[in-house]
């Protein structure tokens, strides 16, 4: 079992199979770090279709209710970290910064153009992490 | 003090600088293109852009924002250049930026939060249409080579920032499609054909126009409209800075230090000037965090403007076009499509509706101040619904009021009473309301007499606390009037 893992959550469905499936790897002497990238691209959509910036935290909390949810019913203890930057080189800065033994994402299931403009986060992070890598489809 | 000053300057420098430098490479084809868009000589938006951006990273209230030459100001002063010409325009620049100190003197940063989002999310789309639109003109009909450097340019801006990251690809378009034009001599416009580039430094001038009060008259619409959208454009790109750098910033500082901004650019020959969204967030992206990252965006624009301006004449136009329709896209908010299908009605139709107004008038401001006031009118009309709920007890008949009594909403609330003989003793309950003024108390002394009128004895019971204090002081009732 894993003493300490990492996961980054966008909070999306696909994040969410990525954290069911930590459970196989994991039991309750885990911690889970959970890791939420703020990505600057996003913000002027976070701005202009939620008011104060209170609520905008509260958002962003809300989003990973269901991942916070899942294990906090399975016991295993967890911390929610937010980080600002751009997704792929955030989570790969904090994956390599040696506290985790593992890193798990889902992916966003872009299909070919789209990975083509916005590039895909999962290929960046298992090509530049230094710890195991789990992508979960 | 000195904490703060390492702070906003020092800290990270080197990701910081390169981080302007980046900055600078992008802004240079926008601030061509909307000078060409205003109709003036490339080099008064180099120069705005430069200025802007080198006095905002000391005036300014938001570290880590760009500003300079932007579309919204250049789409607003088409008719001021191309009627009166450039020096009425660096006239009404200097008066902008007056007009804006004086708007952050008077704090005007908290009035930010008067405009909805609704206004905010039209705001924007208008303004990427707008870019757009002024587009058109440099791509259509001009010659087939134009539509192929425009697909070129489409292409390297959205496929090529996939494979390399660090030079922005917009620099990227214009060196390597600038010298295929040369190369090949395609039959396309370039910037030159549109105005010339002077290389040298900006020099303080007095714009060359008769101070009087016809000036006055001329200017003054265009510099109240450039303060507005300068401002609205400013306080919503700080908005973002902040969320993308989860910390604050003073409002009031950036609005004072957006009219320093202006004010000074006017007397160096540059054109009004705010804040840049996509600017901003490619700074941020790039690790941005400190006025250092601003400041050197500045000077390094102008130091390439220095040393290759004989080049900038060569650009051709559909490169820029292609560059401006990238800009729109990045400056239309892509989720107004899901916001017109769940958000309320009446925000939807104040999205719309402000979207129409600038499009009609071709005046952002217009449009922001109409969404406002589209936006302030359904908000009153919802909260000025009073429901009137009856209920009749063994002794008495109540009626109860549900809302908000104020000037709005006494017609249709008294509209719904039926005023006749009762039985019983009627007790208006105001447990469910809030008296706002005066004509509020008014209604209620109305209503009373009119009841008494009909041979009714009426009793005011449960007021809130403000509403007996204003009742207290404004209502003629007397104290039998009123119970607990």
């Amino acid at each position: 079992m894993y003493k300490k893992i990492l996961l980054a959550a966008d909070g999306s469905d696909n994040s969410f199979r990525a954290a069911e499936e930590t459970l196989h790897f994991i039991n309750e002497d885990t911690q889970v770090t959970i890791l939420n990238v703020i990505n600057p691209a996003d913000s002027k959509e976070d701005v202009l279709h939620s008011g104060a910036s209170e609520s905008i935290v509260s958002k962003r909390k809300a989003k990973l209710s269901k991942i916070t949810g899942l294990y906090a019913s399975n016991n295993i203890p967890y911390q929610v970290h937010f980080e600002n930057g751009v997704p792929n080189e955030t989570v790969v800065k904090f994956a390599n910064k040696g506290e985790h033994q593992a890193v798990f994402l889902g992916t966003r299931g872009l299909n070919g153009l789209q990975e083509m403009v916005m590039g895909s986060v999962s290929h960046k992070v298992a090509k530049r992490a230094e710890i195991p890598v789990m992508i979960v489809k | 003090m000195i904490e703060k000053f390492k702070r906003e300057w020092l800290s990270n420098p080197g990701t910081n600088i390169m981080a302007g430098i980046v900055v600078a490479l992008a802004l240079i084809p926008e601030a061509i293109a909307f000078s060409i868009i205003a109709g003036v000589d490339p080099m008064v938006g180099l120069y705005a852009s430069f200025l802007i951006a080198v006095i905002i990273s000391f005036a300014g209230g938001r570290p880590a924002m760009i500003s300079g030459a932007t579309g919204a100001i250049a789409l607003l002063v088409v008719p001021l250049v191309s009627e009166y010409g450039v020096e009425y325009l660096l006239t009404a620049t200097i008066l902008m930026g007056v007009i804006q100190i004086l708007l952050g003197v008077l704090k005007v940063g908290k009035l930010m939060k008067f405009i909805p989002n609704s206004v905010m999310i039209g705001f924007v789309n208008a303004l990427a249409i707008m870019i757009f639109m002024s587009q058109i003109e440099h791509i259509f009909g001009i010659s087939f080579d134009t539509y192929i450097y425009v697909i070129i340019t489409l292409l390297i801006l959205y496929i090529l920032p996939r494979f390399l990251k660090k030079i922005p690809a917009p620099l990227i378009a214009l060196v390597v499609l600038t010298s295929a034009y040369l190369m090949t001599g395609s039959d396309l416009r370039t910037v030159g054909d549109l105005g010339s580039i002077d290389r040298s430094l900006p020099s303080f001038l007095i714009p060359d126009v008769p101070f009087n009060w016809e000036t006055l008259q001329i200017i003054l619409p265009y510099s109240i409209s450039m303060a507005i959208v300068g401002l609205v454009e400013s306080l919503l790109t700080a908005r973002i800075v902040d969320n993308a750098t989860d910390t604050y910033s003073s409002k009031n500082r950036e609005s004072r230090g957006q009219g320093i901004a202006n004010f000074i650019t006017g007397f160096f020959g540059g054109m009004g000037g705010c804040a840049m969204i996509g600017q901003s967030v490619i700074n941020v992206k790039s690790g941005a965090t400190t006025r250092l990252s601003t400041f050197t965006a500045g000077i390094f624009l102008m130091f390439l403007i220095i040393v290759l301006g004989n080049w900038v004449v060569q650009i051709p136009m559909p490169i820029l076009a292609g560059i401006m329709v990238m800009v729109s896209i990045g400056t239309f908010d892509w989720g107004s499509f899901r916001y017109l299908q769940k958000a309320p009605r009446t925000d939807a139709f104040v999205m719309l509706i402000t979207v129409i107004i600038v499009l009609f008038t071709s005046n952002l401001a217009i449009g922001v101040i109409a969404g406002v006031l589209f936006s302030a009118i359904f908000f009153a009309t919802k909260i000025s619904k009073v429901d009137i709920h009856f209920e009749s007890l063994k002794n008495v008949n109540i009626l109860r009021f549900e809302g908000q009594i104020f000037f709005a909403s006494i017609d249709t609330m008294i509209a719904q009473i039926e005023f006749k003989k009762y039985d019983k003793p009627v007790q208006l309950d105001f447990s469910q309301s809030h008296l706002w003024d005066d004509s509020a108390v008014d209604a209620i002394d109305t209503i009373v007499r009119k009841f008494e009128e009909k041979g009714n004895t009426v009793y005011v019971s449960r007021l809130n606390a403000d509403s007996r204090k204003i009742v207290k002081e404004l209502s003629q009732l007397n104290e039998q009037h009123l119970t607990q």
